[in-house]
């Protein structure tokens, strides 16, 4: 099964540049979400690929088959891509029954009726919705719509399955467990995924790699991991949660591993934290630390004192707002932690957890 | 709080005080009212079938009057209703569909532009296109005959409009553009990504369009052409101008012909003829309804979609010019000809010295048009806007209320969707004949005004009730709540914020009125004669030239009420 390649894509609407050349190769067999705030061009981006937009710049190609290269005027039509898509509405046809919507695939492909038979009732029991096949499509809830339309598009084995957002019409609870059943079937079928969403924590939980995209551009691919601590920008770092962020200046800068050490000194505060490149004492740095990275009480190699000024219960954690050297810090704690407001605290980060990026 | 609880309290005892008088008084006056529109008129008609002579008249109950319906005559007049209806219906649904598509879903240029055109010959009156048409497309003179003689040097004719094929193209004017208004709204309010699944499924264009898009409108064409069939089987103009004068009957010119124009009038049979065929209708109505229960696809959800536009290429051009060949052809072209003939002594000759402002002159002495010209607009714009009230009451208490006999409101104020105008006049000739002597309505203008009224009601009632559902209940409580009793509440918030549906409706209803011709054609009385009503006399009396001149002052103020509501009303006409 072959993966995505894009070299240099872009797309305009008018004036505007919705998708900014992007360069980007999905992996045979891998889990690519493309993640980025309303309007940054996820969408595009993934219709380009399956072919519902042409892309006016770059080249597209799918396995060793360029399907859509600009600059010589190629373009393959989306039916004869062999995609598999999700979309966000789902678009199970109203006019049909579960099963005809399934079969339709395979049907305008003139495969034979009783093949047609077996493999619609084998999509339909890979998403646990065989007892369904005689119900017309509108009698359905969402996540059944849902489970219909992933059917569908693996009925007839593509090498590609595109989701635009598949989850964003579910509640909370049910979009939690359809997105844990679909990692779980999209590893079992190693099947190529190039999958769309602007929610943080669904991109984190079921990816291999996450593609931060803003403003038509991309500006970080890696691992969950990687993105979340090790972001290279202000802004990646600011599109998970709600990171604290300290300016600050280098004093001194050693490599170590991968990355590099460095020696800062703030406003009121002095330690080491990590970064992702060499920096030159005197250069001013942006230092991001995590809401549930901060250690209270316990003075380390980056510490500071506070002013509690607000808290907040939330069930298992509690949320204190912190104010020192006029800045203010979101911290989260233990709930059992109590602090009343006005208590002075010290708050202390382990090196590991503070990264710079350049302001 | 004190006030609260007095508001309250005077609330109480006024709604208590409404439910248990004005309530049942307000419905029982309302039945009462639509029950003189609609079911009177169809009792007399039944009554009229089965007696042997007028209504008041000594005679007796038989059943001649059914029994003449299977001569020989009337059962051709009935196959030529369904199959000429039945022919136009396809053409004008193919042409309707491909028009709305090139309109909804292409990159075809000036689609908005386009599709104002196309829509137009829906608002101008048959009988003044069949004038027009009757002079282009006479076999010996008719202009576009004439022209291509001109050009190829033969004698023969290009078309010949009294003919079958004649009177189906003159109806296709209207249906065409009547279907289009369906279809268009079901094009471009369709969600995008059904179709876009089904090109990821491996579909072609091709089968995307039939599988899906057009699976999908499948049972709004189906009402589309159902309705528009029908509307074909009550069709006067066409057939009167193109088909009696080479004796092709239909089932509205023979009861035209039955009552008006035989030595005998044989009015039973003309009755009977009536009823059977408001029966054939009421039929299609419920077949329709059998048909789509339960198959109507919500395809549109709340977000707003760019629909999927189809890049034509150079095709494109080819879409704008079928476009605008039908524009062409039903507006320019018959308009063209009401101009030219205008001007000319005699149409069919066209020689500079034939020039002359005479019709316009005698169209401007002619106290008959005048006359009716002034009947027209006073029964217009009485007649629109009685009948909006009287829908828009309706509207509110079927789509708003609980009470106890909304459903036969609403029943009773459909009936007369399903009654051609033809029969309702005989219907209402009967009615009026038969009053008590201190009702003289029969031979006054009222005996017009409550027959457009009962024709007038089921759109005035659709396009109320339409915009009052889009109209959160919230809104009509939230003023309700704030003190504001019933009737201040309606008028102000309802109205206020349905007004726009109510312009369009008013609007659709005046050009009904002044369009209209088959039941002003047996209710009037010299006295009382409208605009369509001279057309016809003056067309049969050979004076096709005058009725150029009153065709041109017609169209004039239909193109200034469309432009007005197209410019003041920024919503398009969907309703109907
Ligand atoms: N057909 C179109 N015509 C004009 N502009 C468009 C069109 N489609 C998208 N755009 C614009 O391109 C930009 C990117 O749109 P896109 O739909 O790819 O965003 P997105 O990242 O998917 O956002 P969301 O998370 O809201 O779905 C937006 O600014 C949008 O307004
Ligand atoms: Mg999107």
């Amino acid at each position: 099964m072959p993966g995505v390649t894009l070299k240099g894509v872009g797309r305009r609407f008018g004036a505007l540049k919705a998708v900014d050349s992007i360069d980007l190769a999905v992996e045979h067999g891998e889990f690519v979400t493309l993640l980025g705030p309303s309007g940054c061009g996820k969408t595009t981006t993934l219709r380009m690929v399956a072919g519902l937009e042409r892309n006016d710049s770059g080249v597209i190609a799918i396995g060793d088959r360029v399907v859509s290269d600009a600059a010589a005027d190629l373009f393959v039509p989306p039916d004869h891509r062999k995609l598999g898509m999700v979309f966000q509405s789902y678009a199970i046809w109203p006019h049909m029954t579960v099963f005809d919507n399934v079969a339709y695939p395979l049907s305008v492909r003139h495969v034979a009726r009783a093949e047609i038979r077996a493999r619609v009732m084998a999509a339909l029991k890979l998403v646990e919705m065989e007892a369904y096949a005689g119900r017309p499509a509108p009698a359905l809830s969402g996540g059944q719509q849902q489970r219909v339309a992933i059917a569908r598009a693996l009925v007839f084995e593509p090498e590609v399955l595109l989701l635009d957002e598949p989850l964003s019409n579910l509640d909370a609870r049910l979009r939690a467990q359809m997105g844990d059943e679909f990692r779980a079937l999209q590893r079992r079928l190693k099947i190529t995924t190039l999958y769309v969403t602007h929610d943080q924590e669904e991109a984190m939980a079921l990816s291999d790699r996450v593609v931060v995209m803003d403003k038509g551009r991309v500006l970080q691919v890696g691992a969950p991991e990687e993105v979340y601590h090790r972001p290279a920008s202000r802004t990646v770092a600011a599109f998970f949660g709600t990171p604290n962020f300290i300016e600050a200046r280098v004093t001194a800068s050693r490599a170590n591993g991968r990355d590099h050490v460095l020696a800062i000194e703030g406003a009121g505060m002095r330690g080491d934290c990590r970064a992702a490149e060499a920096h030159e004492p005197g250069d001013a740095v942006l230092v991001m630390i995590r809401p549930e990275d901060v250690t209270l009480d316990s003075a380390g190699p980056l510490s500071w004192q506070g002013t509690v000024v607000d808290g907040v219960f939330r069930g298992p954690r509690r949320t204190l707002t912190i104010e020192a050297q006029g800045r203010r810090f979101t911290v989260e704690c233990r709930a059992t932690r109590a602090a009343s407001v006005g208590d002075t605290v010290t708050l202390s980060v382990d090196a590991d957890n503070a990264w710079a990026v350049r302001p | 709080m004190t006030v609260a609880v007095s508001l309250e309290h005077r609330e109480a005892a006024l709604t208590h005080g409404l439910s248990r008088y004005g309530r049942p008084a307000a419905i029982g006056l309302l039945v009462l009212a639509l029950g003189f529109l609609t079911v009177y008129p169809l009792a007399m008609l039944l009554y009229g079938s089965i007696h042997s002579t007028p209504p008041g008249m000594a005679g007796e109950f038989n059943s001649a009057g059914y029994r003449a319906l299977l001569a020989p005559d009337n059962l051709q007049a009935l196959a030529n209703t369904a199959l000429i209806s039945l022919v136009k219906t396809g053409l004008s649904l193919a042409l309707a569909i491909l028009m709305a598509w090139i309109v909804a879903r292409t990159d075809t240029p000036g689609r908005g532009v386009l599709e104002i055109l196309i829509t137009l010959p829906f608002f101008i009156p048959p009988i003044l296109t069949a004038t027009a048409w009757a002079m282009l497309g006479n076999k010996q003179v008719g202009t576009i005959n004439l022209a291509w003689r001109w050009i190829t040097g033969s004698d023969g004719g290009l078309i010949d409009v009294y003919s079958y094929g004649g009177i189906v193209w003159h109806m296709m004017q209207y249906a065409t553009p009547f279907i289009f208004l369906f279809v268009v709204d079901a094009f471009r309010a369709m969600d995008p990504s059904l179709e876009e699944a089904s090109r990821m499924s491996g579909a072609s264009r091709w089968q995307t369009f039939w599988r899906v898009t057009f699976a999908l409108m499948l049972p709004v064409t189906t009402s589309a052409f159902i309705l528009s069939f029908i509307r074909g089987m009550e069709s006067f103009e066409s057939a009167v101008f193109f088909g009696t004068p080479v004796n092709i009957k239909v089932l509205t010119t023979q009861i035209f012909d039955m009552i008006t124009q035989r030595a005998q009038p044989d009015y039973q049979a003309a009755t009977a003829m009536g009823f059977a065929s408001l029966v054939l209708m009421g039929l299609l109505l419920v077949l329709q309804g059998r048909l789509l229960r339960g198959r109507s696809f919500t395809t549109v959800t709340g977000k707003a979609y760019a629909p999927n536009v189809t890049r034509l290429g150079p095709w494109r051009w080819l879409t704008f010019a079928i476009c605008f060949a039908f524009f062409l052809l039903t507006v320019v072209l018959p308009v063209g000809q009401l101009l030219l003939s205008s001007f000319f002594q005699f149409f069919g000759f066209y020689q500079i010295d034939m020039l002359t402002l005479e019709h316009y002159r005698s169209v401007w002495a002619n106290d008959e048009f005048w006359h009716a010209f002034g009947n027209t607009m006073l029964l217009g714009v009485c007649g629109a806007t009685a009948t909006m009230i009287l829908g828009g009451i309706i509207g509110y208490i079927s789509t708003r209320t609980t009470w106890p006999g909304r459903k036969l409101i609403d029943v009773l104020a459909w009936l007369p969707w399903m009654m051609p105008g033809m029969v309702l006049g005989i219907g209402f000739l009967w009615g009026f004949a038969t009053l008590p002597h201190w009702m003289p309505i029969y031979g006054t203008l009222w005996a017009l005004l409550l027959a457009y009224m009962a024709l007038g009601t089921p759109v005035a009632v659709r396009v109320t009730s339409g915009a009052y559902a889009q109209i959160a209940r919230d809104i009509e409580e939230c003023s309700r709540v704030h003190g504001a009793n019933w009737g201040q509440t309606m008028l102000r918030i309802l109205v206020a914020l349905a007004w726009p549906a109510f312009a369009v409706g008013w609007v659709l209803i005046f050009f009904g009125i002044m369009r209209e011709l088959s039941a002003s054609i047996l209710l009037y009385v010299p006295d009382t004669q409208v605009m369509s009503v001279v057309m016809l006399k003056m067309w049969n009396s050979g004076k096709p030239e005058d009725v150029s001149v009153v065709g041109l002052i017609m169209l004039a103020l239909v193109l200034l009420f469309r432009w007005v509501q197209l410019r003041f009303i920024k919503r398009r006409i969907s309703t109907l």
